[in-house]
């Protein structure tokens, strides 16, 4: 009763394609806009900012650039963890070079880096798909990962093989390294994820998403009714790789610290961001933001749950995370392939009728 | 001459280890060819069996701490392979008959799942450290090729080659000659024209997953023994796309020499182009080797065409 | 029913031959589509009516044979080609986007007239907004031609057969198409469905000039709709003309009933 669109006429196309239609939705989004922007930084403390909000953030990111690569356009990859490592190491080696250049401009060549590396493995997609893609795909996240291993000028030839990054100040406010605070750390990094969560948001309800969503749903159709499969799916990997990249440096800049190929960027990487992808749900913005609370949340709740409810080893914690995660994978699969968004969609058409049974 | 020996024994080497991945790799041919499903937990499989094999033969197991003695090797193997007949029934009525008409990335996608399982499952219940596997066979180099031919070929992998011959006979013969091999041929082909001439998909789902664990028991008793029962195990089953895109999805023959050419490739551009480069090539050569053939031969060595209509 | 005027060929496919391994879908085919007309393609199951269409829409290319379309020649075209150069389509077993509902399938079929690259697309105000405007309300002329409004948000999978053919239409509409391919349109409808979309095909003929192809089972629709009729039989031609013409041809009987050939 709460949540009808009764006396919501819209009297323009403009209007109708709004990305929130409804009034209560923009209500709703806004809400949580203004908590996440004004109210959220003045209580958040280091342990939320570190295990949970910024590390949500992020793999919603890299959520969001898997999913316009998978979910909107059909292209399966495995190489997600392989290009977060990517806008890392671009990131590491561009302030080294330019220490003096605005580190969000930094960030976004990074960004473009790892979309110039992506249309570049995203070649074979013109000749193979389904999981043949994959595979090619795993050629690009082996390959690149061992190139991070063993070229040391990537890593400015320390001797550990890692990358630690240096402190960085964003107009004066320190946002990487131990001096940073938690707030600094959170409000950088949900203000680059708003913004490139909105550019998402119109570039798939426009032209381009169209044709992203025509490949993957009959790619020879869509040959023939003008849509070239080279720029559709060679846009699909560079927007994604895009983005896969700028949440690589953060990653790796404003959460983690420091970094080593084969512990952050490795297959499992790329397997725990197409996790998310699936429990959030294929081809959904907003699935990437769920999946992604999912996949941080779930270790944290497991560890409280077990090593302080029942006092379970935390090794054994970890081994029935693992198991847990690949039961909810295959009962999503099988319960609700659309994932945690279409759930969430369900609720609303729900909530429209309540509180009347019908 | 010296030199003509040692890539001879490269080449040996890259073959021993071409055998083993055509023993992972026909497990998934299998499944492949009789559902249509690519079984990414197969080399978890392997991995599981080897477990399973170990905790029966081992003092410090579960079936030990149970039943207070352990089995002889003759009869651990066919116990382990009962638990994976067992685990394919569980299997095929937990997971594959609720995913039976989705497309095939989503089944890919379930095996995933199923992989993560099945590995903390093991993790859990047998622990995760290495164990040594010694089922009898015999170690060490053979001393007839070092005596007469100045070769070093390890008796182990030269058991793995014969087993794994024996075991490609075996089931070319099974594939051919009987009648449920046949039924599995029909089921790959067209899974509704199978149903209405009353071929029971369930019940081939199931013999066709335990063949496949059986086969997983093979490779997870050879490469148990050559270098102990451990997690990286699992990570076969990704060397084994490779093989099965050079050797064809559906090919029992091209799983095998999908296999060697990948072993030998792999271990050759180690040995000659690995020092160039820093080493440790063979994390990505078979990969590349098999996105060049996706390009050029995406059915693969003995695979079949698709040909899309519209 | 109209006939162009001027009656000047708009397409013309002189001895197209294809084939795929040992089987010939196509023998030495050749004829041509006049500006304005309907042009039916009809034939027994197998005759290679729908690999006709797939070579003039550059899906497949023929061993044989040259395709003359608005005065250029080519030995083959390709499908970009012929979607820049107004050909648009309809499928035999409906190519729709099954993901999208059926606004966006149709401003799917404005994509080669639409061209704001990913920069403005992710800025969304200003040109990118603009051109999505104007060509949603295209869009919506076509939506209300095929009287489909009541449907415009629905994922197309879940709407019946006969508005999903209806809907594949429209976004063949939606190119504004100089040369129209449908094949058999009609397939799997009931009386009265056939009637709204003969109804549809004839008004876009005549009120906005549009040249079609048509394959078509259903001989009473052939009858009453088409200008010329083009018969095929085992990939060969085996008759032309006005439909009472090819009604009363001999081989075109034969054809049909199976008599046998010795």
């Amino acid at each position: 009763m709460f949540y009808r669109e009764n006396g919501q006429f819209k009297s323009s196309y403009s209007a109708d394609q709004a990305i929130f239609p409804i009034a209560q939705d923009r209500v709703f989004v806004i809400g949580i806009l203004l908590i996440a922007f004004c109210g959220v930084p003045f209580v958040i403390n280091e342990y939320w900012a570190n295990a949970i909000l910024v590390p949500l953030l992020v793999y919603a990111l890299a959520g969001l650039g898997l999913n316009i690569l998978t979910g909107y356009c059909g292209q399966v990859s495995l190489g997600t963890g392989a290009f977060m490592a990517v806008g890392a190491y671009a990131s590491f080696k561009l302030v080294g070079f330019f220490p003096e250049v605005n580190y969000l401009i930094l960030i976004f060549v990074s960004g473009l880096v790892t979309a110039a590396v992506g249309v570049v493995f995203g070649l074979p997609s013109l000749r193979i798909k389904g999981f043949y893609l994959a595979v090619a795909t795993l050629a690009a996240q082996f390959f690149l990962i061992w190139l991070f291993n063993k070229v040391g000028w990537f890593y400015d030839h320390s001797p550990t093989g890692m990358i630690t990054v240096r402190p960085i100040d964003f107009f004066g406010v320190r946002v990487t390294g131990p001096e940073a605070t938690p707030a600094a750390k959170y409000l950088f990094t949900l203000t680059i994820i708003a913004t490139l969560t909105l550019t998402a948001k119109n570039i798939v309800r426009g032209r381009v998403g169209r044709s992203w969503m025509a490949i993957r749903d009959m790619d020879i159709a869509a040959e023939l009714i003008g849509i070239k499969p080279l720029q559709a799916k060679l846009s699909a990997f560079a927007v994604s790789s895009f983005y896969i990249g700028v949440a690589g440096a953060l990653y790796f800049g404003v959460y983690l610290g420091s970094a080593e190929p084969l512990e952050a960027f490795d297959i499992n990487q790329s397997f725990y961001v197409l996790f998310i992808i699936i429990i959030g749900g294929l081809g959904s913005i907003l699935g990437a933001f769920l999946g992604a609370a999912f996949i941080v949340l779930l270790p944290v709740l497991m560890k409280n749950l077990m090593v302080g409810g029942f006092g379970v080893a935390s090794g054994t914690a970890g081994h029935v995370e693992i198991l847990l995660l690949g039961a909810l994978i295959i009962f999503f699969l099988i319960v609700e392939p659309h994932g945690l968004a279409r759930l969430w969609q369900i609720a609303k058409e729900k909530l429209r009728l309540w509180p009347f049974p019908h | 001459m010296a030199f003509d020996l040692f890539l001879l024994e490269v080449v040996i080497s890259g073959l021993m280890t071409g055998v083993m991945y055509a023993l992972v790799a026909l497990g998934f041919v299998l499944i492949f060819k009789a559902s249509g499903v690519f079984n990414f937990a197969q080399g978890v499989l392997a991995l599981f069996a080897a477990l399973a094999l170990y905790d029966f033969l081992a003092e410090d197991g579960w079936f030990f701490a149970v039943f207070g003695f352990t089995l002889p090797v003759w009869l651990a193997i066919p116990a382990t392979a009962l638990i994976m007949i067992l685990l394919a029934w569980v299997i095929e009525r937990a997971v594959l008959r609720f995913l039976v008409k989705q497309e095939e990335i989503i089944l890919f996608m379930a095996t995933i799942g199923l992989a993560f399982v099945l590995e903390g499952l093991g993790d859990l219940l047998f622990g995760s450290d290495v164990k040594p596997l010694d089922i009898g066979i015999p170690q060490g180099a053979s001393d007839w090729l070092l005596d007469n031919f100045n070769l070093y070929v390890e008796k182990l992998e030269i058991v793995a080659a014969a087993t794994a011959a024996v075991l490609v006979t075996a089931l070319a013969i099974f594939f051919q000659k009987t009648r449920v091999g046949r039924a599995l041929r029909a089921v790959a082909d067209d899974h509704q024209a199978a149903l209405s001439v009353g071929i029971s998909l369930d019940k081939i789902w199931v013999i066709v997953w335990s063949v496949s664990g059986i086969v997983a028991l093979v490779a997870g008793i050879m490469w148990g023994s050559k270098s102990g029962v451990q997690f990286s195990l699992s990570l076969i089953a990704l060397k084994a796309l490779p093989v099965l895109i050079l050797g064809g999805f559906t090919s029992v023959p091209g799983a095998i020499v999908g296999g060697l050419i990948i072993g030998v490739g792999e271990k050759v551009a180690e040995v000659y182009v690995g020092p160039l480069v820093g080493g440790a090539i063979e994390n990505w050569f078979a990969y590349v080797l098999a996105l060049g053939f996706l390009l050029f031969r995406p059915q693969g060595l003995f695979g079949e065409r698709i040909i899309e209509r519209v | 029913m109209t006939a162009h005027p001027k009656n000047e060929t708009l397409l013309e496919v002189e001895s197209i031959s294809l084939s795929f391994g040992g089987v010939h879908a196509l023998s030495d085919v050749s004829f041509d589509i006049r500006k304005g007309e309907v042009r039916s393609i009809i034939g027994p199951n197998g005759a290679g009516k729908s690999s006709m269409l797939n070579v003039i829409n550059g899906f497949y290319h023929p061993q044989e044979g040259s395709i003359t379309y608005q005065g250029k020649r080519r030995a083959q075209m390709k499908p970009h080609e012929a979607a820049l150069g107004g050909i648009a389509r309809t499928f035999q077993n409906i190519a729709l986007f099954r993901g999208m509902s059926t606004l966006d399938n149709i401003m799917t079929g404005r994509n080669t007239k639409m061209s704001k690259g990913l920069f403005w697309q992710a800025l969304h105000f200003g040109p990118a907004k603009r051109e999505e405007i104007e060509n949603r309300e295209f869009v919506e002329h076509v939506i209300d031609f095929l009287e489909i409004q009541t449907i415009r948000k629905t994922p197309v999978g879940r709407l019946p057969y006969g508005l999903q053919k209806r809907v594949e239409l429209g976004r063949a509409l939606a190119a504004e198409p100089t040369l129209l391919l449908l094949d058999e349109p009609m397939a799997g409808m009931n009386l009265e469905e056939k009637e709204d979309m003969s109804r549809f095909i004839l008004e876009t003929n005549e009120e906005f000039g549009t040249t079609i192809a048509l394959i078509e089972h259903d001989m009473g629709v052939v009858m009453d709709i088409s200008d010329r009729v083009v018969v095929l039989d085992y990939g060969r031609k085996i008759a032309e003309g006005t439909p009472e013409e090819v009604r009363a041809n001999q081989n075109v009987i034969d054809a049909y009933l199976g008599v046998s050939h010795d």
